[in-house]
């Protein structure tokens, strides 16, 4: 039996650096059965029928896919921002929704998360490639690193062990010129987790304002895009995007460290 | 001994109390009904002292609609044997009091404090009475009770929170959160120093409050699922398998062995992924990167492996009631094992590094010491009590799912001896907690080594009909925290009607106040990472 090629790189001992190469190709580090993104990619043949639909909507424990249904004229959302990737839907009705291992989903709108029967269009870029455009986008606006505070509002630290990664020798973000940085008075970009708590409300809106201009909010995850499982309650807000303005989405539950660096990106892209 | 012998032998010493109790039998739970209140205190006395039993948690449930008043269950469990002792008072509307237990069980403060906040229920002698959890929230709301709805917009009014003031020449106070340095979650410690020693250290949570256990009343059960793995993002299996063990308890499944097998396989790959980065992160703490992202790496690893089998990092989806959804094949099975295998020759090699570098071993050293009575006053659990050797395990107490099944390599003797020698060290220190994790590390090593073939009887079974209303039953599980406690009561129509949750987190965090204490502020990350809390497990 032959151990696998996968992570043969990962655990030998030497001195050889173990960051992975191209932490944004799609191809080999990611399992093809990684949850990363649903989509509406219908069969051929599908046909959309007033009960699938009704099933779908219902099929989701956090109300991210919605049917509409206006004078015969069938339609099916899925907002990916409300979706915590169980995978409920896909069993329910395989021949429209597909769960593919893409991570490259973060939107600069929150409505671009909302999908409405389209088909996807492959990203091929790599992790790699990723992480050198941020770097010479990052020297051409900045002349110097780009500084992230990570904010944790609420989260069910899910999110956090994912930024986290980020940080280890294999995904190394520092070397494209990222570093996390302790006081949101030294941070370009604010990465917020979690439905933003009722009860973190107070201190997200003071390091916001802390926060120097020009500052960009990314909203990590289901729960900052739109308070996910947990919803609109007495105790959560329902989304970062309530509290404070919101830059980027990089929705997931959790979203994998390469959507994360692909979110940075799109956020740079915006200044 | 069976369930029902076990109780049959705690229950004939309680026959003087005859008169003043009814006696509930529910699988490993024996249930006592207590008359008049008042008696509960003279009746905790007595368990404690001839029992020697653990305060695990109290449960409150609003059963007006049932004409019960408010019910409060104070759990109890023993060291030794597999069995709760569930009392049980009530308490009226008019008289929204209850009798503390703060001076037989120290931990009960925390769980009254909670009731006081949730409920609105007090208890009249607990001396310290302050919210917990709610911040700034009105005096008379109380979201657990069932005139309570979910999105009941609650006004706040910003109030100061009061720390117990220190004062005294030459005494500092340090302010520390919610927002911390770090990536990590938000909660606020407030110091105490004189010079660079800490004098007295006050924690509030409660920050990542997100109404889980109200949301959990207003759910689907089988979409419970989801929220439970969503207490704690790093204790998915943990959670969602204590609370599948609840619902399979109550409608009396038995799942088959195959899901027993999977559900154990990861439970173990959780607690070794969260170990790996536990110990990474002590060591980034003392400032010896070098075996911080070597550690990391590891991490990472069993991740990938998470992922390549589960189709998530952190195992999210893998549960579900009645069984799991995720399939192991052989193929996946010897892909688990060459991965682990790998991993630890790798970790033993960078465990040997650090037991030979006396900068390392001396700043883990003497640093964080508990006692073992504060551990016992406490009700610690997990590593933080096995760090006094005081053992609670819930696979070895508890055993449930593929647990009783395992049978590890008998050690010799001179193994034994030698672990007892290494067991006499452990004083309650960073190291010994240190220790105790690279303990468990191999332990869960043997654990998932020992299965080798899987069976193939299927992977879950349905969940049947409507499951009778208002029945309850306690499912628990070992996260790499310690026990976690999910104790549901079935309402109408499938629906839950009361969800208590209790993590390892809970009932450990008090402690941290104590570590602290006599050590320079520059240590205080270390503490607080050899122990590793969840805030979101703790607030819910």
């Amino acid at each position: 039996m032959k151990k696998s090629d996968k992570t043969n790189h990962l655990i030998d001992m030497s001195f050889k650096s173990v960051a992975i190469k191209d932490p944004l190709k799609m191809d080999d580090t990611i399992a093809a059965n990684y949850r990363g993104y649903v989509i509406l990619d219908p069969d051929k043949d599908f046909v959309l029928k007033d009960e699938t639909g009704k099933i779908l909507e219902n099929s989701c424990p956090t109300h991210a896919i919605t049917y509409q249904n206006d004078d015969s004229n069938l339609k099916i959302h899925l907002d990916n921002g409300k979706c915590i990737l169980c995978g409920n839907c896909q069993v329910k009705s395989p021949e429209l929704i597909k769960i593919t291992n893409k991570f490259d989903l973060a939107k600069k709108r929150r409505d671009d998360l909302i999908e409405t029967f389209s088909m996807s269009v492959p990203f091929g870029k790599t992790y790699d490639e990723l992480g050198q455009e941020l770097k010479s986008k990052i020297n051409k606006i900045f002349g110097r690193s780009l500084t992230i505070r990570e904010i944790d509002a609420g989260s069910c630290n899910g999110c956090e062990i994912e930024i986290n990664a980020l940080n280890n020798s294999v995904y190394d973000i520092e070397r494209f010129g990222i570093t996390f940085v302790a006081s949101p008075r030294h941070a370009d970009i604010l990465l917020v987790t979690g439905p933003a708590s009722k009860n973190m409300e107070r201190a997200l809106k003071i390091a916001y304002d802390s926060t120097p201009n020009p500052k960009i909010v990314i909203a990590v995850g289901a729960c900052a895009c739109s308070g996910g499982i947990f919803g609109n309650n007495y105790a959560t807000t329902g989304g970062i995007d309530s509290i404070v303005p919101v830059n980027v989405y990089i929705p997931g539950c959790p979203p994998r460290p390469q959507a994360l660096l692909y979110g940075i990106l799109m956020a740079i892209n915006k200044i | 001994m069976s369930h029902k012998e076990i109780i049959s032998k705690y229950y004939s010493k309680l026959e003087r109390f005859d008169s003043d109790i009814k006696k509930i039998e529910n699988n490993n739970e024996l249930h006592l009904v207590l008359n008049d209140p008042n008696k509960l205190h003279d009746f905790c006395k007595f368990l404690k002292q001839d029992f020697d039993l653990r305060l695990l948690t109290i449960i409150c449930c609003d059963e007006r609609k049932l004409n019960h008043g408010f019910k409060i269950r104070h759990v109890f469990g023993s060291d030794t044997d597999d069995f709760f002792l569930f009392v049980t008072i009530f308490i009226d509307e008019s008289h929204p009091h209850f009798p503390s237990l703060y001076d037989v069980f120290p931990s009960s403060i925390l769980y009254e404090r909670e009731i006081n906040d949730m409920f609105g229920l007090t208890a009249k002698e607990n001396p310290n009475i302050k919210p917990l959890i709610l911040h700034d929230f009105p005096n008379n709301v109380f979201p657990l009770r069932k005139d309570f709805n979910l999105n009941d917009d609650v006004k706040r009014n910003l109030k100061q929170f009061e720390f117990t003031p220190i004062t005294g020449e030459g005494v500092c106070e340090i302010p520390v959160g919610p927002i911390h340095a770090g990536i990590i979650e938000p909660g606020h410690f407030r110091f105490s120093v004189l010079g660079e020693t800490i004098i007295n250290l006050e924690t509030r949570l409660g920050y990542t409050h997100k109404g889980i256990e109200k949301l959990a009343e207003n759910m689907p059960i089988n979409d419970v699922v989801f929220l439970s793995e969503r207490i704690s993002g790093d204790e998915s299996i943990a959670n969602s398998v204590a609370f599948c063990q609840a619902i399979e308890k109550i409608a009396q499944l038995t799942i088959p062995q195959k899901a027993k097998q999977i559900r154990l396989l990861f439970a173990e790959l959780e607690r070794i992924y969260n170990h790996f980065g536990t110990l990474g992160g002590i060591l980034s703490d003392v400032g010896f990167p070098y075996g911080a992202s070597r550690l990391n790496i590891l991490k990472e690893q069993i991740m990938q492996l998470n992922e390549r089998l589960s189709g998530s990092r952190i195992l999210f989806g893998v549960n579900q009631i009645g069984g799991v959804k995720i399939n192991i094949t052989d193929e996946m099975l010897i892909d688990i094992h060459f991965v682990l295998d790998d991993a630890f020759q790798i970790f033993e090699k960078i465990f040997d590094h650090l037991k030979s570098n006396p900068s390392v071993m001396d700043r883990l050293r003497n640093t964080g010491i508990i006692e073992k009575q504060l551990a016992r006053d406490l009700g610690l659990v997990g590593i933080s009590s096995r760090c006094i050797g005081i053992e609670t395990d819930a696979r070895q107490t508890h055993p449930y799912g593929y647990y009783p099944s395992i049978n590890l390599k008998q050690k010799t003797l001179r193994e034994t001896m030698e672990h007892q020698v290494e067991l006499q060290k452990r004083i309650g220190d960073v190291l010994s907690r240190f220790m105790s994790r690279v303990d468990d590390l191999r332990q869960s090593k043997a654990i998932i080594g020992s299965i080798t073939t899987l069976k193939g009887d299927g992977l879950s079974v349905s969940m049947g009909d409507e499951l009778i209303p208002y029945s309850s039953g306690l499912g628990y599980a070992e996260s790499h925290r310690g026990e976690t406690l999910h104790w549901v009561m079935i309402g109408e129509d499938n629906s839950i009607f009361r969800y208590k949750i209790r993590t390892a987190s809970f009932s450990n965090w008090p402690v941290i106040e104590h570590a602290v204490l006599n050590n320079i502020v520059a240590d205080f990350p270390v503490i607080n990472k050899s122990f590793d809390f969840s805030y979101s497990g703790n607030d819910l």
